[in-house]
């Protein structure tokens, strides 16, 4: 392209060739995606420094003073990063073991794990919290109730740190379950047989290869999980509290709560989030960059076959029933039992016979309640669709170009993911009210809040297939003259469309539940379905909330299954 | 003023406001200081009275039939109401329908924690832009709407019904939500309930009383209660420090309701009387009654936006709800703010929430709740 | 047809980046990846690039695909300049998809989500406009190709589910089906088993000569390279050290490392002691060598003598005066090798590998001859 006639001059050729080399959709897709990237994670990082470090006479560190100040700051900090440490470690050996029984091995009940890789992302995190305390409550606990007889009353706390690790644990474990059975799909068994053949016992293969070579995807996980653990409110809200255990999110809580809100002490909290992240992100690159020793999905064909689990097959399946039980069927009855009451009660025949489907009535009677679920759908298919689009360039950007600077749109996509909710919304509502973009008081200033809460998500799920995929596939379909649009939409996309697909519907799943900055944003006539479900939780009517709870997990799933449906059209083929 | 991008100083120029988002970028390069700043709302700028100021002021004067036959043919010709409010979903439905039954006026209804609705407002108005015409909230809220200037002059008849403490600038109290002490009527006997709030701090209630986190102004205004009966601080302490001895801390009045109901604690120290009073109705374990006094009464009141679009329609809103509105909310099992007839409430001694107490030291008072509740956890602790 | 002008080639700010930052400044960062290259390929010939790993061979490949973006030098294939970065030059750098070489993967690199046909119309699909042919005749090119490479009944299967010597021919369709004027292997096959790699290094060279396509050929395996190759430019450390027709690598290698790395040798330490002509006289520790060579070394200079196993004769007998360079020696072990038979053979404090027809088998034990023809004796200056 660059040979030029020679007719030209010899500088306007040079002119015309770096304007046309400039002007190929290549730079302008890239351009455009990294401008995209920047602008949703800067907006709102702008204003939470700004209101962080600045007030009206100018620089201060006044935030920080009043965010540390506080004597039990170490304490919080301790908390946090137990709770945050701790629920991570959880999630992840549960969605990892599940995620490799899934995909490399003959288990039993494979259907439920489908259920449970996406059940407990719908329910509402306080409604999944609330279920739990329904069920571990030292006090009215079920199960402690179940098995007071052995071991005496009040066997379980949920009201400690360790039970929040638990319910966080339990709750997140569906995303890494997610994240790793895209990995472990996309892995070469040969590479675990040979280990084997070399006499490695199971455990030895899944400790000595498995675990190293799907590491950046784990690495990908623990961060993700981290981080948001650290982010997470209701839990340590609402179980945290009782007994004072304060977390990161709870103090940023109490410090937005009064008015004016005190952004500096909320946005230093924020910046300690921040610099938590950023350490873990450093960490992650420097775990898992050696990028070529991890390329699993090469161009060598495999078929991925089962491992048998041989006398540890029903061992597994009771595991597999157990964590069925505990993240799906238990909550999931404990909020159907709830949505059926008129108030809540624990188990008894006074309570059954009391059941009526009025939860459900009064929910269809809601004139808000068909517009809010179209909404949301159209919020959570709209904002899953493209910020998956958008970080399927960013992750190639970040992972395959060598454009300098491109680790930069890897950290800024990051960036939300420790930006209060309520401090996005501010951000947001902010700068569209002085735009003249007149998105302000529309469904698409909720869908911009939607798209930058949730690309980073997309961002680790993107970047996590991309480093999958040996350069070699996408350089021979170069060589083979297919300019770099036809090489990233005819081969990399379809054999990223695992990884891109678990992102979508974990998106999809996720948005339906968004409140913080929505409930700022959202303007009569948009309302979605959590600002409904904030609104039964205001008037506390938990029993509706169940009913709404339920028709949401009903519709999700609903959804998801379609999604799979058509996502097993396209990209690697599963036996 | 530690909070830069809301309370802003004003270096800004109108032009700004046309600026595109962009810009916010752009100066974040530049590294320039003073923004983002915010654009003063146009009342407070110091300009004359707003539109809606100029009709506020003609309709004050009038009163009885002669008001409404000048609002409503003024509002229908409008045709729409927008309405910012912290009204639970069911009173703020059944209050719309009302509204818009005996009227041909459109209300657009925005709906949000008290919190929320001010930090939106605020965020509007400092924009320039013109999002509500009335408000309907909680009083603390209502107090800064009047302090950023936003909120216009309102007199009427109805108005001056409504107790004093009910009666502000830029506001007028339509209802008040009660903090009594409740219980859970399996766990604790009509005999065992707590007769005065002193008595929460009795130890027979460690691990059984819960307290919510942001109460403070409850907190406040019994504090203050007792300095008046009295008592000196150091016994004021030690009764509250006696309640969070052991307490449970909950986040949220409903979550509170909820968990009594189901038996997770025995009894709430200020919960709101009408949770109670709904999960009652439908049968849950529960009581308030009879009140233990004084019951602590925070205000919430309904304001005129100085910028509205609909000026009329938000002030025959505002009249409506002070007079066939108030109905409504006792039917929704709500404290109306004016009293006509037999008051159900007339032997118990209600103080409002020291609202202006609360505006001026509100950190302060939210610091030392926090403290308290804090000091609790560490006896329970371990 | 292929010409490459001073390739330069180097990984600095990269490798510096991932490493530490402890490297004290740009210039010693630099890594010479390809340091000067430069060859010619006529067309038609298979042209074989071979080196141990790190040599800059693959760099070298890839710089001609457009993988890589070489720091200077120049690539023309069939007189179209495809990169030039020197000074004072137009600089040109054609982007790899419009390059239209055909290019086999180490990996092969099938896409896996793609059926056998798709894989190899993939190329043909991805044409500009203006160029793309028919969805009729780009099934019936595909089908030509696959029938060549003995893939048309599994035109519709699964790439993933092809058996690795399918799935290198399946690369090899792909490579081909565009009809580059180029074709580059990059160890096509070093993945396959023993059996497979000998039988499809025939098959390759059949279609290479079949077809008549020019080809560019990396590899590690100098059996493979003597077996396909035109012509050989043996690599190290990023430069050629030996570029040739594969008989005179093989026979006269110009260092240690050319003769070491090509093909098995027994090297002998020593110094020239006498000259006649071509006829060389050389000390070493275990005896005296005479052999033939066109180098011109002074008198005294230290010298390797390379000796093929093939080039030492075994016998029980002794011709001692007969012919030049007998020594004796001890049978260590044999290995029976089918067509050959191998000896090591102790002569003082030096094992000698020889190789010969299986019809001369000696115990290990027995005392015997060696003799060394001095025309098949190479002499390696020490490097």
């Amino acid at each position: 392209m660059t040979t030029a006639s020679p007719a030209v001059s010899a500088r306007r050729g040079a002119t015309l060739g770096w304007l046309r080399r400039l002007l190929t959709p290549k730079i302008a897709i890239i351009v455009v995606v990294a401008g995209l990237i920047g602008y949703l994670a800067l907006v709102p990082l702008y204003y939470l420094i700004w209101g962080t470090f600045f007030d009206a006479n100018g620089f201060t560190l006044g935030g920080f003073a009043r965010a540390y100040g506080d004597p039990r700051v170490g304490d919080m900090i301790g908390n946090s990063l137990w709770f945050a440490v701790g629920a991570a470690v959880l999630s992840l050996c549960v969605g990892t073991a599940l995620a490799y029984l899934n995909v490399r091995t003959d288990v039993p009940f494979k259907g439920l794990f489908f259920a449970a890789s996406i059940i407990p992302l719908i329910i509402p995190g306080i409604l999944y919290t609330i279920a739990w305390i329904f069920l571990a409550s030292p006090d009215i606990g079920l199960l402690n109730k179940l098995i007071e007889p052995i071991f005496g009353p009040a066997f379980f706390d949920i009201f400690t740190v360790w039970g929040m690790v638990w319910v966080e644990g339990l709750h997140l474990s569906p995303i890494v379950f997610l994240l790793m059975v895209a990995a472990f799909r996309s892995m070469d068994p040969s590479l675990e047989e040979s280990a084997l053949m070399s006499g490695a016992s199971r455990w030895q293969v899944f400790r000595r290869v498995t675990v190293p070579l799907t590491r950046p995807a784990i690495v990908a996980a623990v961060l993700v999980m981290v981080v948001r653990s650290l982010e997470s409110f209701e839990v340590p809200a609402l179980l945290g509290l009782q007994n004072g255990i304060y977390v990161f999110t709870s103090r940023i809580y109490f410090v937005l709560r009064s008015y004016p809100p005190d952004l500096a002490a909320a946005g230093a909290l924020a910046v300690g989030l921040l610099v938590f992240a950023l350490i873990g992100v450093a960490i992650s690159n420097l775990v898992g960059r050696s990028g070529k020793t991890y390329q699993t999905v090469t161009g060598k064909g495999f078929r991925p076959r089962p491992m048998e689990l041989g006398k540890w097959r029903p061992v597994m399946g009771a595991v597999i029933v157990l964590y069925f039980f505990f993240t799906v069927v238990g909550p999931l009855l404990v909020l159907l039992y709830t949505s059926l009451l008129k108030f809540y009660q624990a188990p008894s025949g006074e309570a059954f016979a009391s059941m009526t489907f009025d939860n459900y009535r009064q929910l269809f009677d809601m004139s808000d309640a068909m517009t809010a679920l179209k909404n949301s759908l159209v919020l959570g298919l709209g904002s899953a669709t493209l910020v998956m689009i958008l970080m399927a360039v960013g992750a190639w950007i970040v992972v395959r170009s060598r454009i300098p600077g491109r680790q930069l749109v890897d950290h800024l996509s990051f960036v939300p993911l420790v930006i209060p909710g309520l401090v996005l919304g501010l951000a947001l509502s902010f700068v569209y009210l002085r735009s003249p973009i007149p998105i302000y008081g529309t469904i698409f200033i909720l869908l911009i809040a939607y798209c930058t809460r949730y690309m980073p998500y997309g961002m680790r799920y993107a970047v996590t297939s991309m480093h999958q995929i040996s350069a070699e596939l996408e350089e021979s379909a170069q060589v083979s003259g297919a300019s770099w649009w036809q090489t990233f939409r005819r081969v990399l996309l379809p054999l990223l469309s695992p990884g891109l697909l678990a992102g979508w519907i974990y998106i999809l799943v996720v948005s339906f539940r968004e409140l913080s900055s929505s409930i700022l944003l959202y303007s009569p006539g948009n309302e979605v379905l959590s600002i409904l479900i904030f609104e039964q939780y205001e008037n506390g009517q938990f029993t509706v909330l169940a009913a709404l709870g339920v028709v949401m997990v009903l519709t999700l799933a609903v959804l998801v299954v379609i999604a799979y449906k058509l996502g097993a059209k396209v990209g690697l083929r599963q036996d | 003023m530690n909070t830069a991008p809301l309370s802003g100083h004003r270096c800004g120029r109108p032009a700004r406001r046309a600026l595109a988002s962009w810009s916010a970028l752009m100066l974040l390069l530049a590294g320039c200081g003073g923004l983002p700043t915010a654009t003063a709302p146009q009342a407070a700028a110091g300009g004359g009275p707003t539109a809606a100021e100029k009709l506020y002021a003609e309709v004050n004067g009038m009163t009885g039939q002669q008001r409404r036959d000048k609002l409503v043919p003024l509002a229908e010709k409008e045709g729409t109401l927008d309405l910012y409010t912290s009204m639970t979903s069911d009173v703020a439905d059944a209050v719309l329908k009302a509204f818009e039954g005996q009227f041909d006026v459109k209300v657009n209804l925005y709906r949000a924690g008290s919190e929320t609705v001010l930090q939106r407002i605020v965020q509007e108005q400092k924009a320039g832009y013109q999002g509500n015409d009335v408000v309907e909230t909680n009083a603390t809220e209502l107090f800064d709407l009047n302090t950023e200037g936003v909120l216009a002059d309102y007199d009427s008849e109805r108005r001056r019904m409504v107790s004093e403490a009910g009666r502000q600038q830029g506001w007028t109290a339509t209802r008040m939500n009660l903090f009594a002490p409740s219980w859970n009527t399996g766990l604790v006997t009509p005999d065992q309930a707590p007769k005065t709030w002193e008595d929460l701090a009795d130890p027979k209630w460690d691990g059984k009383l819960a307290m919510e986190i942001s109460d403070s102004d409850w907190y406040l205004t019994l504090f203050k209660y007792w300095e008046k009966q009295g008592k000196t601080d150091e016994e004021i302490n030690k009764i509250f420090e006696g309640m969070a001895s052991g307490a449970k801390i909950v986040k949220g009045h409903t979550v509170q309701g909820q968990l009594l109901s189901a038996g997770q604690f025995s009894l709430a120290a200020s919960n709101y009387s009408y949770i109670v009073e709904q999960a009652k109705a439908k049968g849950a374990p529960v009581d308030y009654l009879p009140y233990v006094q004084p019951v602590i009464a925070r205000p919430n009141g309904v304001g005129l936006m100085k910028t509205a679009k609909h000026p009329a329609a938000a002030m025959l809103f505002t009249d409506w709800l002070l007079q066939e509105g108030q109905a409504l909310l006792v039917k929704q099992g709500l404290t109306p703010s004016i009293v006509e007839g037999d008051d159900p409430l007339k032997d118990v001694e209600i103080i409002p929430i020291d609202v202006e107490e609360l505006t001026k030291n509100g950190d302060e008072w939210n610091k030392r709740y926090d403290q308290v509740i804090s000091n609790g956890e560490q006896v329970d602790g371990n | 047809m292929l010409r490459i002008n001073n390739l330069v080639k180097t990984f600095d700010g990269e490798r510096r980046r991932r490493r530490d930052s402890k490297t004290p400044s740009a210039q010693e960062a630099r890594v010479f990846a390809v340091n000067d290259v430069s060859f010619t390929v006529e067309n038609g010939q298979l042209f074989t690039l071979l080196g141990p790993s790190g040599c800059g061979k693959t760099t070298t490949l890839r710089s001609i695909a457009g993988l890589e973006r070489p720091d200077s030098g120049s690539i023309e294939v069939a007189d179209r300049v495809l990169f030039s970065a020197d000074e004072g030059q137009k600089q040109v750098n054609v982007p790899a998809n419009e390059r239209g070489l055909g290019m086999v993967f180490q990996s092969y690199a099938i896409w896996p989500h793609m059926s056998v046909f798709d894989n190899v119309a993939f190329p043909l699909q991805v044409r500009k406009r203006g160029e793309r042919l028919g969805r009729k005749e780009i099934s019936e090119r595909v089908m030509r190709v696959l029938e060549t490479m003995e893939l048309g009944h599994l035109a519709e299967r699964q790439a993933t589910k092809l058996s690795g010597g399918q799935q290198q021919r399946l690369a090899l369709a792909r490579a081909l089906v565009i009809e580059p004027p180029l074709l580059l292997l990059d160890e096509p096959l070093s993945n396959l088993d023993a059996k497979l790699r000998e039988s499809l290094r025939y098959e390759l060279k059949r279609v290479q000569r079949e077809l008549g396509i020019t080809s560019v050929y990396v590899t590690h395996d100098q059996v493979e390279a003597l077996a396909l190759s035109n012509a050989i430019a043996v690599m190290r450390n990023g430069s050629v050290v030996q570029l040739g027709r594969p008989r005179d690598i093989y026979e006269n290698p110009n260092c240690r490392f050319v003769a070491e790395f090509i093909g098995t040798s027994n090297f002998l330490t020593g110094n020239v002691v006498a000259k006649d002509g071509d006829r060389y006289t050389v000390n070493t520790i275990d005896g005296r060598l005479a052999l033939d060579s066109a180098m011109t070394l002074p008198l005294g200079t230290d010298v390797i003598v390379s000796v093929r196993p093939e080039a030492v004769e075994v016998s029980t007998t002794s011709r001692a005066g007969e012919v030049p360079n007998e020594w004796k020696g001890t049978v260590l072990t044999r290995a029976y090798l089918g067509d050959s038979l191998d000896h090591v053979v102790g002569v003082g404090k030096h094992e000698l590998r020889t190789r010969g027809n299986p019809s001369t088998s000696i115990e290990p034990g027995t005392e015997v001859y060696l003799r060394m023809d001095p025309a098949k004796l190479v002499l390696v200056p020490v490097d």
